[in-house]
């Protein structure tokens, strides 16, 4: 009797254990891993940084369907002299002398099989603050998902906005 | 004007079928635009999916023969005889008109199909595919359907959302060209028209009141929002 409770224990914390491992294998990541460990609370947030606004980097978040990441040229801008010695903005110029883009990691999307096709512009227009789809960012040293997206979290808010719930509006 | 803006666009098309030359320019465009794979699979069994087609009448003996055209696309019926026969609600009619089809909702039943008067409702019976290099020319804006899921028409939603917006970042109403889908664009003879039935300035408006005007199969009562213009006998 003790061996078989042993056995289901063992059993069970395998279970829990692999079940975490796949979640990060295949499920979303919450903070992925990026290429150049970039802060945004150093950028947006911190006493004495640049304070950066949102649309400073994303700068189509609010005049086309995507946010965009910027150009590392973007980057440069103000890297070519300032804190040219930390060792993460040294991997940055070294992904710029080689002309190359870092291969940021999405944090938000939806899957293809949701059929989903947001579009930022109008969110933006409407009001929306950044922080109400994407968490309080500019705290964040690497950048975490913290809102579920979820299909009812969708329907919840154009519902209080009072904006159509029709299933074309996202769906096509 | 205030109760017109505020009013959603009321979408329709006509079609003049005394400039339709049967060429295939829309069917074409239509498949490039939504995604839709050309494939002969299936095909004789009516299995390949054409969101629009080109019917052809031949009247008269040879040698005296003439040679009539219809494009024929979802009607987009004000009482479609599809969507009460959903038993998933996949398929409803929008405010703006429009006779959708969710996909992710869709389970395949076939019902709409089978009461659809037009035939212009199309199941995926084979995953969809293209060959190397036409993968490459997806367009991004639209869903490629899986096997097993109900799909047809949407008048190019993707369009109208972008005309739409268009219309709002300048705020004002929609007004004729601002949304132009795939088949009406592609019309080397300017047959096809599109636009906002609900504005009676509108060329759609114009010319439903003409009295070539006639819809498909009106006697059912299913009130298409398709509008063919010929002449009349």
């Amino acid at each position: 009797m003790k061996r078989l409770a042993k056995a289901l224990i063992l059993l069970i914390a395998v279970i829990i254990v692999s079940g975490f491992v796949l979640m990060d294998v295949f499920g979303k990541p919450e903070a992925p891993v990026q290429p150049v460990e970039y802060s945004h609370w150093q950028h947006v947030t911190k006493e004495d940084g640049p304070r950066l606004e949102c649309t400073f980097c994303h700068e189509h978040a609010d005049k086309s369907a995507h946010a965009t990441i910027p150009n590392i040229s973007t980057c440069m801008l103000c890297h070519e002299s300032i804190q040219t010695e930390s060792a993460e903005v040294q991997k940055l110029a070294a992904f710029a002398s080689r002309g190359e883009q870092p291969a940021w990691v999405r944090v938000y999307w939806f899957e293809r099989e949701a059929n989903a096709y947001f579009t930022h512009k109008p969110h933006i227009r409407a009001g929306v603050s950044c922080q109400e789809c994407h968490g309080d960012i500019g705290s964040m040293q690497r950048v975490r998902r913290e809102v579920n997206q979820s299909m009812s979290w969708c329907i919840d808010c154009h519902a209080q906005k009072n904006v159509s719930n029709d299933c074309y509006v996202c769906h096509r | 004007m205030s109760e017109t803006a505020n009013q959603k666009p009321q979408w329709a098309m006509v079609i003049d079928l005394d400039r339709c030359t049967g060429c295939e320019a829309c069917v074409v465009a239509c498949k490039v635009e939504n995604n839709i794979p050309s494939s002969e699979e299936g095909s004789s069994r009516g299995r390949s999916i054409n969101w629009i087609r080109i019917e052809r009448y031949f009247e008269g003996e040879f040698p005296d023969v003439r040679v009539k055209f219809r494009p024929v696309l979802c009607q987009h019926c004000e009482e479609a005889p599809c969507e009460p026969v959903c038993p998933v609600y996949a398929t409803y009619h929008t405010e703006e008109g429009l006779n959708a089809q969710v996909y992710n909702r869709c389970v395949g039943t076939r019902y709409c199909a089978n009461n659809c008067p037009y035939s212009v409702r199309f199941f995926n019976f084979f995953a969809p595919h293209w060959d190397a290099p036409l993968d490459k020319a997806l367009n991004p804006e639209v869903s490629i359907r899986t096997t097993g899921v109900m799909e047809k028409c949407t008048f190019c939603i993707q369009r109208i959302r972008k005309g739409e917006e268009k219309a709002r970042d300048e705020n004002r109403a929609v007004r004729d060209g601002d949304v132009v889908p795939a088949c009406v664009g592609s019309c080397p003879t300017r047959a096809m028209y599109f636009g906002n039935i609900a504005d009676p300035e509108s060329e759609v408006s114009r010319l439903s009141r003409s009295n070539r005007a006639e819809r498909l199969f009106e006697d059912l009562g299913t009130k298409p929002r398709v509008i063919y213009l010929s002449k009349q006998d």
